[in-house]
């Protein structure tokens, strides 16, 4: 029964198990389930693991029970998908001309504002036809493949280029947030990262020490002597800061997901920072980088054996770095060149890298990525550079 | 098994916690179908008051686990009392047999839940503290009802299956296999009709006026900017029961925005700071 329904669940990307229908068979056979509404309320009890899945199940549960529409895309769905198929078209022009029938040159001449409104044109025209194909898009759009885009027409419109230099950052998604979703922590990266801890006693001596006791015991010859002590805790402290910006990073998004997700799971003191290219006078501790600024001078009161990781691209136009005004962004206006910045930090914590996703035969030809690697010592975010940055990290002197 | 099902306890409610109808449905289901329930939800939406109203309703006696981030699966199961046998065998001046170790076998949480001769609620509060190698060893416990003693080689079987309500404030993700074997639900915060009907049950005598303008600023102030921690239904009834206590408060001062006792309601310092600031520009 309702194996269709099943199947429509997991179709729409809701992760539903075999295991859990089963059990959902189970209630209905018992005659727990008698009317729709229990239905509703059991089914998705059992089948649906997560709110974020909930109005997706209640489009489907509705869809297929009281034949009602899949909802059509609102306004502001629309921008999305239209952004989306704007980044796809940076990436394969050709595809996407394609695929709407347009001679792709003809879509070479517009601006990036004609293009975005011309997708929107086309996507509310075809709403009808699409019935949640804008999944597809949508899905297609943001998932990073490739990176070999050029900018057709010469645009600046974001940094996909080679170069990753453009100056303003057209469209900037900034309400990207890494810790929503992301692939699972991956056991690669968890063995990688094991050895990034320090084991200190802490606490009330509450534990026993028993090979010690004995010994003391019969040293006392046979009084018995217990003997105490502080249990070990991890008390390695991490802050993790994220380049979040921009389209030079979005190539390395599920790569940043999966360090992110494992270091929240792993690490009991971790800080997670956010900033875009490079770091002025502020950091974030939200990803949409607005809320919650955190003066990077008030880094200095922080414990030192900190453990500070950088996750960037560290690519840029060299006076982002280098100008004392050199923030792409009008609101962050500040005094300090991002270099001297860089330098503060990595004077105050003794233990901090950067981890590149970038490949490192990538780094002669970004001259910023050379004046960072003068500053922290830069490894790439791959298995084999993250044990070489943990054994950096760890270093005893 | 029709039987059983009917003569089964159904859950509906208890004096001091009020229940919508799809939890009910919910709860009820998951006990038929003996799966844990997990409950997510923010602070604040009585994830643990259902397992209180649980166990009050049905008349069964509550085992609350309340999770810590350094426990260990067995820490929840049992802990052998090596200390106190050393001590015995040294002193010898107890009732307890020191040749006998099962004499020195406690039970934790969800072994008192095991061997209890009555049903019971077992509360796992705050799962998502603990890290995931717990998570998953403590479904398996759940799942087979049964753990081994290892001093003692011992298997303790569940008498009776409880009725098992796991709460999460979702710091972290759980992990697959552990959301694959329970049921789940997350609790919204209360829409302003519950939240009316949930501050009744608290202050059954109270003004109507106090009630509306109490419940219209509160949801006013949840909607603040940059709050941290927004202030919830626990707040909201100690809100109330100090603006009762205060015999200079007048409602009329909450519709000029004049809210006393913001710190009832904002706990964190900054919170506060902006609250403050935001209510002044606040008129209901």
């Amino acid at each position: 029964m309702f194996t269709k329904f099943f199947y429509l669940l997991k179709e729409v990307g809701i992760p539903v198990s075999p295991t859990s229908f089963l059990r959902l068979q189970k209630a209905l056979d018992n005659g727990l389930i008698t009317t729709l509404d229990d239905f509703y309320t059991a089914a998705r009890t059992i089948l649906v693991k997560s709110e974020r899945y909930f109005d997706l199940y209640d489009q489907v549960f509705a869809h297929h029970f009281e034949g009602a529409e899949l909802e059509k895309p609102a306004p502001f769905e629309l921008d999305e998908v239209a952004q989306a198929m704007l980044e796809q078209w940076l990436r394969d022009p050709k595809g996407v001309a394609d695929a709407l029938g347009m001679d792709e040159s003809e879509l070479n001449r517009m601006s990036p504002e004609e293009l975005l409104q011309y997708f929107l044109d086309r996507l509310k025209e075809q709403t009808e036809e699409h019935h949640g194909g804008h999944k597809w898009i949508g899905t297609g759009g943001t998932s990073p493949v490739g990176h070999s885009g050029f900018h057709p027409g010469g645009m600046r419109v974001g940094g996909i280029s080679r170069n990753k230099s453009a100056v303003k950052v057209a469209m900037d998604r900034r309400y990207r947030d890494y810790s929503q979703e992301g692939p699972l922590t991956q056991a690669q990266m968890g063995e990688a990262l094991k050895r990034l801890r320090n084991m200190v006693p802490v606490g009330p001596k509450d534990e026993v020490n028993i090979d010690e006791t004995i010994y003391q015991t019969m040293k006392n010859a046979g009084e018995i002597e217990i003997v105490f002590e502080r249990s070990l805790r991890d008390r390695l402290k991490v802050i993790l800061a994220i380049d979040n910006g921009g389209w030079s990073m979005d190539p390395y998004v599920s790569v940043v997901q999966t360090l992110f997700n494992y270091a929240r799971a792993q690490f009991k003191e971790l800080k997670t920072f956010f900033f875009h290219n490079t770091i002025y006078d502020y950091l974030w501790e939200d990803p949409a980088r607005f809320r919650k600024p955190v003066k990077v001078d008030d880094l200095a009161r922080l414990d030192p054996e900190t453990r500070f990781i950088i996750v960037g691209d560290a690519s840029m136009a060299p006076y982002e770095l280098m100008a004392a005004d050199g923030s792409i962004h009008i609101e962050e206006r500040s005094m300090k060149p991002s270099y001297e910045r860089l330098r503060f930090i990595a004077g105050t914590f003794r233990y901090s890298v950067w981890l590149n996703p970038k490949m490192a035969q990538e780094w002669p030809y970004t001259r910023t990525i050379s004046m960072i690697r003068d500053i922290f010592p830069m490894f790439e975010l791959t298995i084999d550079g993250l044990e070489k940055a943990v054994a950096y990290l760890m270093r005893s002197n | 098994m029709t039987q059983e099902s009917s003569s089964n306890p159904q859950f509906t409610g208890a004096s001091r916690y009020v229940l919508d109808e799809e939890l009910a449905k919910i709860v009820n289901i998951s006990m038929a179908l003996e799966m844990p329930l997990l409950l997510k939800g923010e602070p604040g939406t009585g994830k643990t008051m259902l397992a209180h109203a649980i166990s009050e309703s049905l008349n069964m006696d509550l085992i609350v686990l309340n999770v810590k981030s350094s426990m260990k699966l067995v820490d929840a199961l049992y802990q052998y009392d090596t200390l106190t046998r050393l001590n015995d065998s040294r002193f010898g001046d107890s009732t307890r047999n020191v040749s006998n170790i099962e004499d020195y076998i406690k039970m934790g949480k969800i072994g008192q839940a095991f061997v209890s001769d009555k049903r019971v609620v077992l509360l796992i509060d705050e799962i998502d503290k603990a890290d995931t190698d717990f998570q998953d060893d403590m479904l398996d416990v759940l799942d087979q009802m049964e753990f081994d003693i290892i001093e003692i080689d011992k298997t303790i079987r569940a008498k009776h299956r409880p009725v098992i309500i796991i709460t999460s404030n979702a710091k972290k993700d759980l992990s697959d296999p552990f959301l694959g074997r329970c049921n789940f639900h997350h609790i919204a915060f209360p829409e302003p009709d519950m939240m009316r009907r949930i501050i009744r049950v608290h202050f059954p005598d109270i003004e109507k006026d106090l009630l509306n303008h109490t419940v219209t600023a509160f949801y006013r102030m949840r909607e603040f900017r940059g709050v941290e921690k927004k202030p919830a239904t626990r707040e909201l009834i100690n809100w109330i029961r100090a603006l009762k206590a205060d015999p200079d408060f007048k409602i009329k001062d909450l519709a000029k925005g004049n809210i006393p006792f913001l710190g009832v309601l904002f706990k964190k310092s900054p919170d506060y700071a902006v609250a403050r600031n935001s209510v002044s520009r606040m008129r209901l």
